[in-house]
């Protein structure tokens, strides 16, 4: 109800002050795959209402379980723009434009880690053999492809690998599928899991990084390429690269434990796009 | 030893005991009862928490499980078990419809594609879960259905001790409460029986304990009772009154009886002081005839002395015998003696053989009292003597030893009639016209502690009297 008014409210004051953008009428629509705090819904409604200020214009926020979902409704044009893993991306490049890549750590680069269960003594995958494994989301860089391409590798696949994988569709639960007991290791996102161990060190303590990839592109936003020369989509690449400048900006920024979003390069996804290479049935 | 405790505890105590153990009886009834119902109720709550915990999961994981989605299960359980409510939820794991575990919220004692049929142990339908005493957790199993179809199955195990603690406490309010009830009816019971007995209690103290003559029940506690049973009371004076009566008419016959025993020697007696008369008359002639004749004179002094010695001796048991209940004399030789100067003539007159031994020990002896002994030993000589007839045989003997003191009375009459021997031997109430001297030699016997017995041996009839040793006091 809350949240309704104040959209309306919102609306009504804009309608006043942006007569343009009042007749555009329909809210800007943002798609988020379940990069990381997915369960949080603070950090959802202040993203939403700093997009929404900052572009002068109501914004909504949709997730979906899957990646796949979220993608396939950036290609439909259900959502102008979505934060979207490197693999995707990649997967549809063609169609796809960046409009921004988070900087986390002074770089706009995160690795994938292989966790298991904090008394485990694996010292490498391969020492997870035979066991259950918990991956993110089969399009996900970190928490699939990664580990996948490393037994591509090897000549192996996850099937044969391990003895039994399941997707948990989020990274947190990864680490609560691995902390839990319920399998053994993981394949989780670095940036997720570092993020984690600062606001839950609770459940990260209960599993161990066994091993981290190289550095990959961090997850990216994307908009259809076709839509990218759109007013509200360049508004919102503008807004997006410009969150730290402004103090509502720097807040959500800060929620997401991000330093700011940047330009952002395609080589930044050459390592994926290698990785990629290994698995010819998912290019 | 406690059938005999309890026989002595006084009427009021043993019916306020009698009434507290039916309350306690009750109680334990009750108790059982109420814990019962308690039970059950407790039961209906315990299936109700399990049906709220168990329903609940089965409608969140029906399609998780339909997909064989093990991190969804997973989490449900998870979520499950670790918000709010889900706190009483100890385990719970998930099967699909192979009988393997999907996921279970502690994957290290049940991890994925573990055998479910060797987690379930003594789990149950929820509809029957019951909660034992010893055990702080139920295991409840229940089938997962998707659209009517079994898709898996849920196990889940529930932490139950709050409500067994629930359960323990309120049965031990309930048993504490019923223990102070019981006791407060028990002592309610015991004020109100010891106030209905109260009368009953005061005719029981005024009647006395064995040996000792009932009193009567004063006028003023009469007033202080029930009216419902102030006619029984007064009826107990009236029957008090009556005995007493009746004691003093007995008395006044045991002594009538006395006389008449003196009586029936009397003529007798007379002869025996008559016959001498004659003697002593003449030897008072020859005295005067032959006065210068110191030889006559002297032996005729010896007879009258002779004669009058035996005057004296008869004269002198006579008043003994009448003396004798007046005093506390002991027993002791003479009183033989003098018994058979009286009856001697008796036992003469009809031409009776008497038959006299006699050998008390002097220390037995003196321990009994003279005059109910004389009384019985006269009165049971009277009646052999009499039953024996002109030309009978009458006996009498006396033995004192260490176990008491035996007379033994012998005739050779026909017998004793039925109604004798009543008399003698019973305490049946005697019919008028038999005499008293019978039922006399009974009751002194009786207060003397002895025993009567009576035998025929051949054409003789014996009564034995055995007195048993006394304290030279009693």
């Amino acid at each position: 109800m809350r949240r309704r008014d104040f959209i309306n409210s919102a609306a009504a004051t804009m309608a006043v002050s942006l007569p343009f953008v009042a007749r555009a009428a329909a809210p800007f629509r943002l798609g988020l795959t379940p990069v990381f705090l997915d369960n949080d819904a603070l950090i959802i409604d202040r993203l939403r209402s700093s997009v929404s200020a900052a572009m002068g214009e109501p914004a909504v926020l949709i997730q979906r379980r899957t990646y796949q979902e979220i993608t396939a409704m950036l290609l439909d044009g259900s959502v102008e723009a979505a934060w979207i893993c490197g693999f995707p991306y990649l997967q549809h490049q063609d169609r796809l434009t960046l409009i921004g890549v988070p900087q986390w750590r002074g770089r706009p680069l995160y690795q994938s880690y292989l966790i298991t269960g904090a008394g485990d003594t694996a010292k490498s995958l391969a020492d997870l053999k035979g066991g259950t494994h918990a991956f993110s989301d089969p399009d996900s860089n970190s928490g699939y492809l990664v580990t996948a391409s490393d037994l591509a590798r090897a000549g192996s696949t996850p099937v044969e690998f391990f003895a039994r994988t399941i997707y948990t569709y989020g990274h947190r639960n990864v680490v609560r599928s691995v902390a839990g007991g319920l399998t053994r290791s993981g394949s989780v996102d670095g940036y997720v899991w570092e993020t984690l161990a600062q606001v839950e060190p609770s459940l990260t303590q209960r599993t161990r990084v066994v091993a981290r990839s190289e550095w990959m592109g961090f997850p990216p936003f994307a908009a259809r390429k076709d839509r990218a020369a759109s007013e509200s989509v360049r508004r919102f690449a503008t807004v997006l690269k410009s969150l730290d400048a402004s103090e509502v900006g720097r807040e959500v920024l800060a929620l997401l434990y991000l330093d700011k979003i940047l330009e952002g390069e395609e080589s930044l996804f050459d390592s994926i796009k290698l990785r990629m290479a290994d698995l010819p049935e998912r290019r | 030893m406690i059938r005999k405790a309890w026989r002595e505890c006084p009427v009021t105590l043993r019916v306020a005991i009698a009434t507290g153990a039916l309350m306690v009886l009750l109680g334990l009834i009750a108790s059982q009862q109420v814990l019962s119902t308690l039970s059950s109720l407790q039961n209906e709550r315990l299936r109700e928490v399990a049906q709220s915990h168990v329903g609940g999961l089965k409608v969140a994981l029906g399609s998780f499980v339909l997909h064989r989605d093990v991190w969804e299960v997973y989490d449900a359980l998870d979520r499950a078990g670790s918000e709010g409510a889900g706190a009483r939820i100890l385990f719970s794991a998930v099967a699909d419809d192979r009988g393997r575990v999907l996921a279970s919220s502690d994957p290290a004692r049940a991890p994925i594609d573990f055998e479910f049929e060797a987690l379930l142990n003594d789990a149950v339908p929820v509809q029957e879960v019951t909660a034992s005493e010893g055990r702080n957790s139920v295991r409840i199993v229940e089938p997962l259905l998707v659209q009517g179809r079994e898709v898996g199955s849920l196990l889940t195990e529930l932490d139950v001790s709050d409500l067994l603690a629930q359960r323990r406490s309120t049965s031990l309010a309930l048993l504490a409460a019923n223990s102070v009830a019981t006791l407060l009816l028990a002592l309610a019971g015991y004020w109100i029986v010891a106030r209905l007995l109260r009368p009953v209690e005061l005719l029981t103290s005024q009647m006395g304990a064995s040996g000792v003559a009932p009193q009567q029940i004063p006028a003023e506690d009469i007033a202080k009772t029930d009216p419902a049973f102030a006619p029984l009371l007064h009826n107990f004076n009236s029957m008090i009154d009556a005995i007493d009566a009746q004691r003093e008419a007995e008395r006044r016959l045991a002594d009538r009886e006395r006389f008449v025993s003196l009586g029936r020697l009397s003529s007798s007696l007379a002869h025996e002081i008559n016959n001498p008369l004659g003697g002593l008359l003449n030897a008072t002639d020859t005295i005067r005839t032959y006065s210068d004749r110191p030889d006559v004179v002297r032996s005729s002094v010896d007879i009258l002395d002779r004669g009058l010695k035996h005057l004296r001796d008869v004269s002198r048991a006579i008043l003994e015998e009448n003396r004798r209940d007046r005093s506390n004399a002991r027993l002791s030789f003479e009183d033989f003696d003098d018994l058979k100067v009286l009856f001697e003539p008796e036992a003469n007159r009809h031409g009776q053989q008497l038959d006299w031994n006699v050998d008390p020990e002097r220390s037995t002896a003196s321990a009994f009292p003279s005059a109910p002994i004389r009384q019985i030993a006269l009165n049971l000589l009277l009646n052999a003597s009499s039953a024996a007839g002109k030309g009978g045989h009458v006996g009498f003997a006396a033995h004192a030893n260490a176990n008491g003191l035996d007379l033994k009375v012998t005739d050779n009459g026909p017998g004793f009639s039925e109604h004798a021997r009543q008399r003698l031997l019973s305490e049946t109430p005697v019919e008028p016209g038999g005499g008293v001297g019978l039922r006399l030699v009974r009751e002194l016997v009786s207060e003397l502690g002895g025993e009567i017995a009576l035998e025929r041996s051949g054409d003789l009839t014996n009564i034995l009297v055995h007195l048993p040793k006394r304290a030279p006091d009693q």
